[in-house]
């Protein structure tokens, strides 16, 4: 990778303003944010989970950073269980999101009746508000993690696949494609070889850009009472459940947890950003 | 530009607003008002019909009934001054009084009883008269029921259904209830407020408070308008119990509105008709429900998820006149004496600290609804309170529909408390297992049914609260914790109210299940202090 910066090093007017370089960094950095909050999931002692009527409902401390609950539960443990819960969520649901969005754009190759089915299927999935068909699969699926992460995984491919349907099409007119399907390549040869590694770089990244989402709508439609049940260290749980205590002042339930599925949504979606700066030819160059 | 003008305008909007809010504030602190604003909840969903269900907890507000409970649950009549049960137990005989009228001005008759029961017996709905054979009116004042079986809860209905006019009784009626209640209804704005005023024809004692406005408002926002002086009684729950509110004081009714778990008293053993698995291999050892009620720390869960507003549950009638104070709980939280009980039963504990019998492990899972907080919190704090005994419980949060599929073949959490005996019989008693949401653990014993069937029988209330109390416990066996254990009975939720410094409402009832219209109970008492 900094071979392929260094590369374009001399081209730039100033060391220190190099976007990508700079993209680069805060990639890294993100990362290892990540990875530590992923990682603590794993790590952290259950030990704080456990009904504890005498610390219940103490404002934040050094004991308790994000303070306790209304039965002296931890929050900090409660809510880096849950960001690490809606991770995999995100994971899973970006990652079935991701290949719908490959498999569908493909088969533009395929014919044209099966490609307007899926513009059509896509323009059907954009004009449905995102919110309403994701409580609607979830509810139909009975709810639980399997109906969240089917319901987020079905609806936040459209917008990944109109995009890379647009870059097959690019691709598709150019020159060489039409040398190697006059030599007898089959399509499935040429998607293979010819297509998807330029695909790749817009994938990667649409990819990381759908997580963000699909975290933030694995929450809401918990939130809302139709996704996670409630037994769930989720984060979605943990703010609606902190509804009901808000009156009476425990602001710390509703405030560090939403705190931090923000900023988890920001590293991934400044993760995304970044990423494409260092893809992408243009935008790397761009001041 | 534009925004800054919307700004400006939104800001003087609020300014509106709170200088409103404020002027309530002043009235309300002034003279003494013969209005009341409350914001208790509860607004029905099929209106406000007596022979569709409203009304059964607490008083129907529009209609009297024909006998009422005082707070000490002794009869006492109301529209009816008397009423005679024959020799067989099959006719009960109720005389009227004299010249009542509806809130229209015309009069009550026997008519209108007879039809009221009718019409409830023929209702598919909660109120549940199929023992009722027949009515038939005597004469204008007398009225006379004919039942199939001898049942001494007959009562409960005389005492909580309201007569409705047979002459105003239209599909329309529940949501324009006419009745000879002490309140009538001048506006029903469904979601937002009702508003009564006072039935001059009423017989009894004239309300002191001529208007009364129910808002039908979330327990935030009823929270958030006592707070700023708009209402004089809000319901409020515990977590909210602690805030001091000027100018109101807390207050705390005693109830019998319960929470327990129920487990699976038979062993795995077959399906419903409807395919939903009966019985669990690890609840209906007796040694494992015997356990749990003395291991579980009633007086921890009172004061940690309630706040200490509440007392600990031993059965399901804790404190009302057929309960049997033989089955109060005083050791309980001991957990050595439990895992002495377990151990002498076979139960070991294993590497894992989850104790085992015959290759069972202890573990069963407990449902809750997902939407009630407070039963969430206790199946939580239940669960984790199970642990030091070897037991490995775990929480599940689903609705009712799903509950409904599992509470057969494992624990969940109820809450039950009415001022009908009856529903000790719909609980315990083996002839009505797995009906509905009766008797769900598959109880089952012969002398509890027995002893059922005496009550049912029994000439007098107090004759049949004898044989309630024995059915818990007669010295041997029973329903309760000392008996055969079907349940864990957890807590008795208190109902918390916001109320005005002073306004006196006087003793009250245990309240039942609901916390909100039983509270409006002897509202016609309810007055400002001089």
């Amino acid at each position: 990778m900094t071979e392929l910066i260094s590369k374009y090093l001399p081209l730039k007017r100033s060391k220190k303003r190099n976007r990508r370089k700079r993209a680069l960094t805060f990639s890294v950095l993100g990362v290892i944010l990540l990875l530590i909050l992923v990682g603590s999931g794993f790590l952290i002692d259950t030990q704080g989970l456990v009904v504890n009527f005498d610390e219940a409902n103490s404002a934040p401390s050094w004991s308790h950073p994000f303070g306790t609950d209304w039965l002296g539960r931890d929050m900090f443990v409660r809510t880096v269980k849950g960001l690490s819960l809606s991770f995999w969520v995100g994971l899973l649901a970006a990652f079935i999101s991701g290949v719908i969005a490959l498999i569908l754009s493909l088969l533009l190759l395929v014919n044209k009746t099966l490609d307007s089915l899926v513009t059509g299927l896509i323009d059907l999935f954009l004009g449905v508000p995102h919110i309403v068909a994701l409580i609607l699969i979830s509810f139909m699926l009975g709810g639980g993690l399997y109906g969240v992460i089917i319901a987020v995984a079905l609806t936040h491919w459209p917008r990944l696949a109109r995009l890379l349907r647009a870059e097959i099409m690019q691709i598709k007119n150019s020159e060489y494609i039409s040398v190697s399907r006059h030599m007898g390549k089959s399509w499935f040869w040429i998607a293979q070889h010819h297509i998807l590694p330029h695909l790749m770089p817009q994938l990667f990244i649409g990819f990381i850009l759908m997580f963000p989402h699909a975290i933030l709508h694995e929450a809401s439609i918990t939130f809302l009472g139709f996704g996670l049940s409630s037994e769930q260290p989720a984060i979605g749980i943990i703010l609606s459940e902190a509804m009901g205590y808000l009156s009476s002042g425990m602001w710390w339930l509703a405030v560090f947890p939403g705190l931090m599925l923000l900023v988890m949504v920001a590293v991934f979606d400044s993760l995304g950003r970044n990423l494409r700066k260092v893809f992408d030819p243009f935008k790397g160059q761009k001041h | 530009m534009n925004k800054k003008i919307t700004q400006a305008l939104f800001l003087l909007l609020a300014v509106l607003l709170i200088s409103c809010a404020d002027q309530d504030k002043n009235n309300a602190k002034g003279e003494q008002k013969d209005n009341l604003v409350l914001a208790i909840g509860g607004e029905p969903d099929n209106g406000f019909d007596p022979t569709t269900g409203w009304g059964q907890y607490g008083s129907p507000l529009f209609q009297s009934t024909l006998l009422k409970y005082d707070k000490d649950f002794k009869i006492q009549p109301n529209a009816a001054i008397d009423y005679k049960v024959s020799e067989s137990g099959l006719k009960w005989t109720i005389t009227l009084r004299d010249s009542i009228q509806f809130s229209d001005g015309k009069p009550l008759t026997a008519k209108d009883v007879v039809f009221t029961f009718n019409t409830a017996k023929n209702s598919a709905s909660v109120v549940d008269l199929t023992n009722l054979e027949k009515v038939d009116e005597i004469d204008n004042h007398t009225v006379e029921f004919t039942l199939k079986q001898r049942n001494s809860t007959f009562i409960f209905y005389l005492v909580s259904l309201g007569i409705v006019p047979k002459h105003a009784y239209n599909e329309a009626y529940k949501e324009n209830p006419v009745g000879s209640g002490p309140y009538k209804m001048v506006q029903w704005d469904k979601g937002q407020q009702l508003i009564l005023e006072a039935n001059p024809y009423y017989f009894g004692k004239q309300p002191y408070f001529k208007n009364l406005t129910f808002l039908f408002l979330s327990q935030d926002a009823a929270f958030a308008a006592a707070k700023s002086g708009q209402v004089d009684v809000a319901s409020v729950s515990p977590t909210l119990a602690d805030q001091k509110v000027e100018g109101m004081k807390l207050v705390n009714l005693k109830s019998a509105d319960n929470r327990g778990v129920v487990l699976p008293f038979v062993p795995n053993e077959g399906k419903t008709v409807n395919g939903h698995p009966i019985g669990n291999n690890v609840t209906s050892d007796i040694a494992i429900r015997k356990a749990i009620n003395i291991g579980i720390d009633r007086e921890a869960l009172v004061n940690g998820v309630l706040k200490g507003y509440g007392t600990p549950a031993y059965t399901i009638a804790d404190h009302l006149p057929w309960w049997n104070p033989e089955t109060e709980i005083k050791n309980d939280g001991d957990i050595e004496k439990a895992k002495e009980i377990l151990e002498n039963a076979g139960w070991k504990v294993k590497e894992d600290g989850i104790r085992e019998k015959k290759g069972t492990k202890a573990e069963f899972t407990l449902y809750y609804p997902a939407n009630d907080q407070i039963r969430k919190s206790l199946s939580i704090a239940f669960a984790d309170m199970m642990k030091p005994l070897g037991l490995k419980i775990g929480t599940k949060g689903k609705n009712w529909n799903a509950i409904e599929k599992e509470m057969h073949s494992s624990a969940t959490l109820f809450g039950l408390g009415s001022h009908d005996p009856i529903e000790l019989y719909n609980a315990f008693s083996s002839k009505v297992r797995g009906r509905g949401l009766h008797n769900v653990n598959y109880y089952a014993n012969d002398s509890v049914d027995a002893y059922f069937e005496k009550a049912l029988q029994a000439p007098s209330q107090e004759q049949a609260n004898l044989y309630w109390k024995k059915a818990q416990w007669d010295g041997k066996t029973g329903f309760s914790n000392i008996g055969d254990a079907p349940w864990v009975w957890l807590v008795n939720l208190d109902h918390l109210f916001l109320m005005r410094e002073n306004l006196i409402i006087g003793p009250q009832k245990v309240q039942p299940h609901e916390h909100n219209w039983p509270v409006t109970d002897f509202i016609e008492y309810w007055h400002w202090k001089n």
